[in-house]
This record gives structure tokens, C-alpha cells and sequence, in this order.
């Protein structure tokens, strides 16, 4: 018995072995090589890396722009994440209350298309609906007596913009999701709460909302770090356009990018990166915590 | 050996003759392919999309010589470019030919960059085809590591239809000038509004442009981002020139409103007749001839001088045969015929000074301040220092809140504390990086 068990595990790990090392090249090895030169000053060509300690996160709690990066990227991860989980399960419900109808597929497909679409191209679209002269967003205010906005100009407009690409490319994966959930949810709880007098929305309160917990913490904690990994939307909307006038949105990402490839300091944007890991990972931590609590509790 | 095989004869005469000729057939059929191993493959990298048709003209030119050699251009946007060389250079992954602005230098001192062959040296040695500060933008302590191409230098476009409407039969001749142009150029709403803006200033975008256009600006008043002294730098615009020109940008932005924050700005403006002037490269000419070829416009040198930013070819493959054959490709990018259709058909303006450039520029006048410039006329180019990329991002970062700061406009004690803040800022980030000198 023992020595079968123990065949079992050997078979597993050698069929688990290239995945595992696969995994193991492409993400473990690259979070500890980013820890690793955090400590240390390396400017991308030198085969000099002195390790310098702690040094470059002393240095990144007092630059500005840095703190300008995170305290954005952070502004804007929670506000997709409340505009998407709320809005996500809206839609999803509404879906799925029309569930078997012809335009279901059309629905969940046209919910969808933003998270499927290319970047680029959906971020020039926004920024010409942002557009101060001749977008339609002004247009539109203006039908009703609202003077036009700089969108992408003013510094609060701008995160809001970049907030509003976000939180319309996230909810399409998040409704599918929940959509899926919901469906796995068992129709014999809502038989017995109609039978015992529930209207639709104590369904959606007192069945649906706590059944789906599980999807929600997945759907909230991929929001979340997907939130903060932003960096292609903030550059697309506002950066290095010449024409077009355009607030650049410094997220953290960007910032880290800058620092490595334009700056040179390879360590100083690393620890950037580590800080960005241990912000994501407590995060994270956290929500487990919050929605594990709130299982129990209920 | 079967029993059949021991029982016949020895190979005859016609059998050795019959496997000699299945030998020679298939080495033929292995020797086959060999033409097609033998041809090579070149890679060019470059930053802006605008010069694909030229690398392919001088590819196709290169190939009539080398018949066995295929050139690649792989174009990409300049930032990104920027972040391809940073990770190839050092994994020795990058192109076999790259463009280049001064980032090269750091390439060259780390060693990652190979000199220049001897025939490149010997043509951009020689002083009949460059200028010393062309040759010294691409040289590392007298050695030649690229072939200079093109320079990126600025002069003043302005809308002559404009211009003729608010009464100015000229462009502006000194920097205090320019701001009295633009509130007569600038068109205005029913509320007072600017719909077309008088001068087109640099407020915003992404990366070091915001700072680059602010120093081309306090060069006319006699200041720097950094300044030289003894091989180590300062920052020089904590002073009077430094706030003479963030004043006159707070002057038109917030005081006069000649030009607003969220109004299309630049070359894109120019083209659609948005902005009444604004200062650029030559590219800007090329550009406007494609997007609107009728706008009525001419250009002028700025009051002192112009930023000059050298792009040069650099080899940084380290295969010998390949070396030789990507200088060729340099050298020939550079021929006569070449440099005259780059000045033509993309605008970028060539280095090299022993071209006749005369029918291109008489046949697009808007050349000539480029090239006929007043004799006192100063130049000035980013320093080949690695910290240079970040003291700018840095210093544009401060500037693009500046220019829409109420507080600071009209307000000089405001305006130095900010240039302090920030000029400070920049000796930090010298110092660091070991080229800090007091001035």
C-alpha cells in the first residue's frame, strides 16, 4: 500500500515536473530576481551591481513622482473595482433573467466585446469620445447646458477617464463570469424561497448574492490586480500625443517603466515592483480574509 | 552478407563509374541549397515610422550590390525603440544596424558598442563631409562609433494668412515678441474664449518633451536645463533666464490666454489651423505636405539659436562579414542621391554638408531656415550624460503643474522658489549619478 502511494506521488511529480518547471522559469524565478535587485543599484548595461541595501525603497518613499504613481494606480484600482463588482452583477443578473431568450447570446456577447477587443484601438476610440473640442461626451453635455470639460487635461478628469476605460473593459469578463456562477447556483433554493413568499430582488439578495460569494472574491481579486497592473490605458489616452493635448496619468507600471528604460535604474524600478507585489498580495490576503469572514458569519 | 552477395562478382569498372556518378548527384543535391544558406540577413532598427520608405530605398540600392544580402527595417515607435536597444544592447540581442540619438555614448563606454570600420571612420572623419559637432555626436573620446544621418533642429512655423490677418507682415524677431504676436494672433469665442491659439506651447503629454521644448525656449534668454564646467554638469535655469521663460509660458497660458491646456496643439494644430504658430523640427514640412498641403505658411529661425539633436547609424553586430556589410549599408544610406531624397520626400534634415540640397529647398522654401540662419545663431544639443533622460522627465513633470499654477503668474519669488524646487531636484539626481560640479 505504502509503496503504491508512493509510486502515485513519484508519477505525479514527474508528470507535474515540466509544468512545474516551466512555472518555475517564467514566474518564480523572474519575482526573485526582481526581489534580489532591489537591493541593489544596476543600470541595465553595467556588469556592476552593487548591493546597496534598502536604499532604493528610502529613496522611493520620498519621490514624488513615485508617490504620485501609487497613490493614482491605487485611487484608480478601488474605483474600477467598485464601479465593476456592483455593475458586474447587475448586468449578469439582468442576463440572467433573460436566460433562454433569443437575445441572450447577443447580450452576454455585446457585454463581452470590450474585454476581447485590442487595447489600442478601444483606448483612441475613448480618447475621442474625452476629446475636449470635438468629442461627443462634451457634445452630449453641452444638449444639456453643461459647459465642455478638458477631460484628458485636467489632472481629477483624467483618472476618472482612465477609471471609466478601465471599469468598461473589466465588467464584460466579470458579468460572463457571474453569469456562469449564477447558473450553477441550485433552482430548488429559489423554489423554496418563492414558496415560502420571497419576492425577486430577496432571490437576488438573500440567494444569489451569497451563493455567488465564492465567484465573487475570484471575480473582485482578478479586478483588483488587473487594476493595479494598469499601464497601456493611462499611455494610450494621455502620453506622447503630440497633437493631442493629453494629462499624463502616472500609474505605477509606467513609472516603473521609465525607470527601467529611460532612466537606467533597473534596481530602483525593481523595488518599485516589490513594493507593487506586497500592495497586490495583502490586497489580496485581505479580500480572502473579508469574504471568508463574511461565509462564516453568514 | 547473404550467400548471394559472397557468390557475385567484384565491382567492375562500370559499377565504381556508376557510384562515382551517385556520389557526384548527391553532393550536387546537397550543394543545391547552399545559395540560399549563403544569403544573409540584415536587421535595421529605427524609431521613426516616417523613414521606412527611405531604409527600404537604400535596401533596395543595397541589395543591387550585395545581391546576396536581404535587408530587414523594423520600424517602431521612439519610445519603444528606446526600450528595445536598452534590453538588446546588453544581452547582445540588438539589430545589426540601429538608430541612434546620444544614448549611443553609454552603449560605447560600457564596451557593448564596437568602433566604427575603417572605412566609416575615414568618411566621417573627414571635414568636407561634417562638421566637428556632427562628427562629435557620434565619437566617444575621438573614436568614431556611428555615421551621423539626420538631425532633428528647430525654427518657427508660422501661418502667413494668419499672420497677414493681424496685421504682422512678419515672424516675430525676439522672444518678447512672440508673446505680443500670439495675443494679436489668438481667435476667441463670443466668450472670450481662445478657439485658435496665438502660439502653440508644449503643456502637456507624456516623457521628457515638456522640458526639451521649455529648454529650446530658455535658450533664447541665455539658459540651460545643465550646463558644463570641467566635464561635470549643473543645473542652470534657477535664474533669470529660467524665469523669464517659465513667465512668459504663465504669461500666454493664464494671464493673456492666448493659448488653453486642452486645445489641439503642435504640428496636428498647425495642419488644421488651429494654432497661428509654433516651433518644431524640419519633419513638421514633410508632415504638412501629406496632411495639408495647401496651408499657407512659412518659418524663421528663432531669436538665438536651436536645439540640435544628431541621429547617427551605429553597427553594434559583432559577426565581421556582417559588420562590413551593415557600414556599407550606412555609407550608402549617406550618398548623395539619398540624403537629397530624405530631405525631400521625409523632411528630416541630412548632416552631411558636401550635398547639393539647393532644388529641394528652392523648390520648398520652407527649408531655408534651417539652413540659412543668422551667423551668430547658437546651438545646442541634449548632453551625452546618462542621467540627462531623468533629470528631463523629472524637471517636465514639475513644469506641466507649473504652466497652470495661478499662484506662480506675475508672481517672481513664486516662480524662483519653483525653478529652486526643482533646479535642485536635477543637482540630486547629478550628484547621484557621479556628474555633478559646482558652477
Amino acid at each position: 500500500m505504502r509503496s503504491g502511494a508512493r509510486s502515485g506521488l513519484g508519477f505525479a511529480l514527474v508528470a507535474l515536473a515540466p509544468v512545474l518547471t516551466i512555472y518555475a522559469t517564467v514566474r518564480i524565478y523572474p519575482i526573485a530576481e526582481t526581489l534580489r535587485l532591489s537591493l541593489h543599484n544596476w543600470n541595465i548595461i553595467s556588469p556592476r551591481k552593487p548591493f546597496i541595501g534598502l536604499a532604493n525603497f528610502e529613496e522611493l518613499m520620498g519621490d514624488a513622482l513615485f508617490l504620485e504613481a501609487l497613490r493614482n494606480t491605487t485611487i484608480i484600482a478601488f474605483a474600477v473595482l467598485a464601479i465593476t463588482i456592483p455593475a458586474a452583477l447587475a448586468l449578469a443578473a439582468l442576463i440572467n433573467h433573460r436566460y433562454g431568450s433569443r437575445l441572450a447570446g447577443f447580450y452576454e456577447t455585446a457585454i463581452f466585446i470590450p474585454h476581447v477587443v485590442s487595447l489600442v484601438p478601444a483606448a483612441l476610440a475613448w480618447k475621442w469620445v474625452f476629446d475636449a473640442k470635438l468629442g461627443p461626451l462634451n457634445w452630449l453635455l453641452g444638449r444639456f447646458g453643461v459647459a465642455a470639460q478638458p477631460w484628458l487635461y485636467d489632472p481629477v478628469l483624467a483618472v476618472i477617464c482612465v477609471i471609466v476605460l478601465c471599469a468598461w473593459q473589466a465588467v464584460g469578463y466579470a458579468v460572463l463570469i457571474l453569469i456562469v456562477g449564477m447558473r450553477n447556483i441550485s433552482p430548488s433554493l429559489y423554489e423554496a424561497a418563492r414558496l415560502d413568499g420571497a419576492n425577486s430582488w430577496q432571490l437576488f439578495r438573500f440567494i444569489t448574492t451569497p451563493q455567488l460569494k465564492p465567484v465573487l472574491l475570484y471575480v473582485s481579486v482578478v479586478t483588483l490586480i488587473s487594476s493595479f497592473n494598469i499601464y497601456a490605458q493611462a499611455f494610450v489616452l494621455a502620453s506622447d500625443s503630440q497633437g493631442a493635448p493629453g494629462k499624463l496619468v502616472r500609474v505605477l507600471v509606467l513609472d516603473m517603466l521609465e525607470n527601467s528604460f529611460r532612466n537606467y535604474r533597473v534596481g530602483y524600478a525593481a523595488a518599485e515592483a516589490v513594493i507593487l507585489l506586497a500592495i497586490v498580495l495583502v490586497l489580496t490576503g485581505a479580500q480572502f480574509r473579508l469574504f471568508r469572514d463574511r461565509s462564516a458569519a453568514s | 552478407m547473404s550467400a548471394r552477395d559472397a557468390f557475385a562478382p567484384p565491382p567492375g569498372p562500370s559499377a565504381t563509374r556508376r557510384r562515382a556518378l551517385c556520389a557526384a548527384l548527391a553532393a550536387t543535391l546537397m550543394a543545391a541549397p547552399l545559395p540560399a544558406l549563403a544569403q544573409q540577413k540584415l536587421t535595421l532598427w529605427s524609431g521613426w515610422t516616417e523613414l521606412k520608405p527611405f531604409y527600404e530605398r537604400v535596401a533596395a540600392q543595397f541589395k543591387k550590390k550585395h545581391p546576396d544580402v536581404d535587408i530587414s527595417v523594423e520600424v517602431i515607435a521612439l519610445r519603444e525603440h528606446e526600450k528595445r536597444i536598452a534590453l538588446a544592447m546588453p544581452s547582445g540581442a540588438a539589430a545589426d544596424i540601429i538608430e541612434m540619438q546620444v544614448e549611443y555614448g553609454r552603449y560605447a563606454e560600457a564596451g557593448l558598442l564596437p568602433p566604427a570600420n575603417a572605412a566609416a571612420t575615414a568618411f566621417v572623419s573627414d571635414p568636407k563631409h561634417f562638421d566637428k559637432f556632427v562628427q562629435d555626436a557620434v565619437s566617444v573620446s575621438g573614436k568614431v562609433y556611428g555615421v551621423p544621418l539626420f538631425r532633428g533642429q528647430t525654427v518657427l512655423f508660422y501661418n502667413t494668412d494668419m499672420f497677414a490677418k493681424a496685421g504682422l507682415s512678419g515672424p516675430p524677431k525676439t522672444m518678447e515678441d512672440y508673446t505680443t504676436y500670439a495675443e494679436k494672433l489668438t481667435q476667441r469665442d463670443s466668450a472670450g474664449k481662445p478657439t485658435v491659439s496665438g502660439w502653440s506651447l508644449r503643456l502637456s503629454g507624456g516623457g521628457m518633451g515638456i522640458a526639451e521644448k521649455f529648454w529650446i525656449n530658455m535658450h533664447q534668454y541665455g539658459g540651460a536645463v545643465v550646463r558644463e564646467k570641467n566635464g561635470k554638469w549643473f543645473a542652470d535655469y534657477a535664474n533669470e533666464a529660467g524665469r523669464k521663460t517659465l513667465k512668459q509660458y504663465l504669461d500666454n497660458v493664464i494671464v493673456k490666454k492666448t493659448v488653453s491646456p486642452e486645445m489641439k496643439a503642435d504640428a496636428e494644430a498647425f495642419s488644421l489651423g488651429q494654432t497661428a504658430m509654433f516651433i518644431r523640427e524640419s519633419w513638421v514640412i514633410g508632415d504638412i505636405a501629406k496632411k495639408a498641403p495647401g496651408l499657407p505658411y512659412a518659418t524663421a529661425p528663432l531669436p538665438k539659436g536651436s536645439i540640435v539633436i544628431p541621429v547617427g547609424l551605429y553597427v553594434p553586430t559583432k559577426d565581421a562579414k556582417k559588420a562590413a556589410l551593415a557600414w556599407d549599408y550606412t555609407l550608402m544610406a549617406n550618398e548623395p542621391e539619398n540624403l537629397v531624397w530624405l530631405l525631400d520626400n521625409v523632411g528630416w534634415l541630412p548632416n552631411r554638408k558636401d550635398v547639393d540640397y539647393s532644388g529641394v529647398i528652392k523648390a520648398k522654401p520652407a527649408f531655408e531656415a534651417f539652413v540659412n540662419y543668422p551667423k551668430d545663431h547658437s546651438f545646442f544639443t541634449l548632453p551625452f550624460i546618462t542621467p540627462v533622460s531623468e533629470v528631463l522627465t523629472r524637471l517636465a513633470a514639475r513644469l506641466e503643474k507649473g504652466y497652470l499654477d495661478p499662484a506662480l503668474a506675475g508672481n517672481d519669488a513664486a516662480i524662483d522658489a519653483f525653478l529652486k524646487a526643482a533646479a535642485d531636484e536635477t543637482n540630486t539626481i547629478l550628484k547621484r549619478e557621479g556628474f555633478y560640479g559646482a558652477p
